[in-house]
């Protein structure tokens, strides 16, 4: 193995073990998801409203960022408003992750605005952690 | 006086549907008393002028001027004799003649707005200049049309958000205009805070149901405003049918800071008008398939958990 092969496989180790910032309102899912990501450890941060989990990531980046979309008074909708006005949505790496009634044609929207991805809810529990790695990776 | 006289007078003279015609005309750029000599002669038919001003208790001299400016317009015509006697064209070729000179009149002031800017562009200013002026600005506009020009105005500006606040009764005296149009094709982000009855949803067809809360306040009937992104908003003062309506545009950031938290704090406490009664107790934007999804999502991550658990005390009690 090269040395260059080596350094890559290194830096995709890295990548195994993600920061990952949930922004959700729905404390069962915030707590329970922190468990499972964890258990695979990754390094997990809570927001359960917008406006805490907009200060988060304005403070920290982080590998990559779960983002409720249907929240009370700071929804989802307003964190990814307020980065693309400040033109920091695209230096993150934004997860939609949502329950809402959202059309294919929004969440096209959402992507082109600057939003890496987005998973439905309700999403298989490996299906939703391979696609945190792949994403991370991106 | 003969019957036929008597059946005349009292036909213009009394309260009855020609008075509610007589109003309408008015509409179409007639005088109360051109709109009631047309009529009297669309229905009487061929009367001389005498007949006419005798009839209508109108003096002569004026009904003579009212005939020529009838003529003039192209509703009545003459009839060669001696003396002459006047006819009124139909009332649907009338209306259409009314409607056609209307719309060449706006056209023809539509032509000369660019010459006049050009023209009061060339005399220099002698006042203060216009940025010295910051005082809030207020507009008093009465009556439905003044009050629609400024709506329309302001939402062909607005650029980020258009809030509007008012009852059915509101936005159907503004239905089948501009307005409503302007409002469905809107960029900004809009929401619409109303009451509800089985008319909403025909009204706000075109409008996302998103956009569209109800109001739960039943004491706000006479109350409606709009703010255009957070800097100008009209307000109706006289918000009564009978009377011509009153509002008041401005610009002062007092008043629209006031009328925007207004709104917040309404539209926070409101529900979408597709909502439920079940739907609304889980939360103004959280629905009840929503709910079942993150339901469902916990389930999963749950029975994951629990599964992994029982593996892991499996092996523990295995060692």
């Amino acid at each position: 193995m090269s040395k260059t092969d080596k350094l890559k496989n290194s830096q995709k180790e890295e990548l195994k073990n993600l920061d990952i910032l949930i922004i959700d309102d729905n404390e069962q899912i915030t707590k329970m998801l922190t468990t499972f990501l964890e258990l695979k450890e990754h390094k997990c941060t809570i927001a359960n409203d917008g406006k805490e989990g907009l200060s988060i990531i304005k403070e920290k980046r982080h590998d990559v960022v779960l983002l409720d979309l249907a929240m009370p008074e700071f929804d989802g909708y307003s964190v990814i408003k307020d980065l693309e006005e400040n033109n920091e949505l695209k230096d993150h790496k934004i997860i939609v992750f949502t329950a809402s009634t959202i059309t294919q044609e929004e969440l096209d929207e959402l992507v082109t605005r600057g939003v890496t991805s987005y998973i439905l809810k309700p999403i298989d529990i490996d299906i939703l952690h391979s696609k945190l790695i792949e994403i991370a990776n991106l | 006086m003969t019957v036929t006289e008597t059946v005349e007078e009292g036909l213009f003279q009394t309260e009855n549907p020609i008075h509610e015609l007589n109003r309408m005309l008015v509409r179409y750029d007639l005088t109360p008393n051109q709109a009631k000599v047309y009529l009297f002669l669309s229905k009487i038919g061929v009367k001389t002028a005498s007949e006419i001003s005798k009839a209508l208790k109108i003096p002569r001299t004026e009904t003579y001027h009212l005939l020529s400016t009838l003529q003039q317009k192209g509703v009545i015509f003459s009839v060669f004799g001696k003396p002459t006697k006047f006819n009124a064209v139909g009332l649907e070729e009338s209306l259409e003649i009314l409607l056609n000179n209307e719309k060449n009149r706006i056209n023809e002031l539509d032509a000369g707005k660019a010459s006049l800017i050009k023209l009061w562009n060339i005399i220099p200013k002698y006042g203060e200049n216009e940025d010295t002026v910051q005082d809030n600005k207020f507009q008093s506009l009465q009556g439905r049309n003044s009050i629609l020009v400024k709506l329309e105005q302001m939402i062909k500006e607005s650029k980020e958000n258009i809030l509007v606040l008012g009852t059915e009764a509101d936005f159907k005296r503004f239905y089948f205009t501009e307005f409503t149009e302007l409002l469905n094709k809107t960029k900004s982000e809009l929401r619409i805070l109303t009451d509800h009855t089985p008319d909403t949803p025909h009204i706000f067809e075109s409008v996302s149901s998103k956009k569209v809360k109800k109001i739960e306040d039943k004491n706000r009937e006479d109350f409606c405003f709009i703010i255009k992104d957070d800097s100008e908003v009209i307000f109706f003062i006289s918000n009564n049918k009978v009377k011509d309506t009153l509002a008041v545009w401005t610009d002062s950031q007092a008043f629209v800071t006031t009328l925007r938290s207004l709104f917040s704090l309404m539209w926070k406490k409101s529900h979408h008008i597709d909502e439920t009664d079940a739907e609304s107790l889980l939360g103004s934007e959280i629905t009840y398939e929503h709910r079942l999804r993150e339901i469902e999502q916990e389930k999963m991550i749950l029975s994951y958990l629990q599964e992994n658990f029982k593996i892991l005390e499996t092996g523990d009690n295995k060692k």
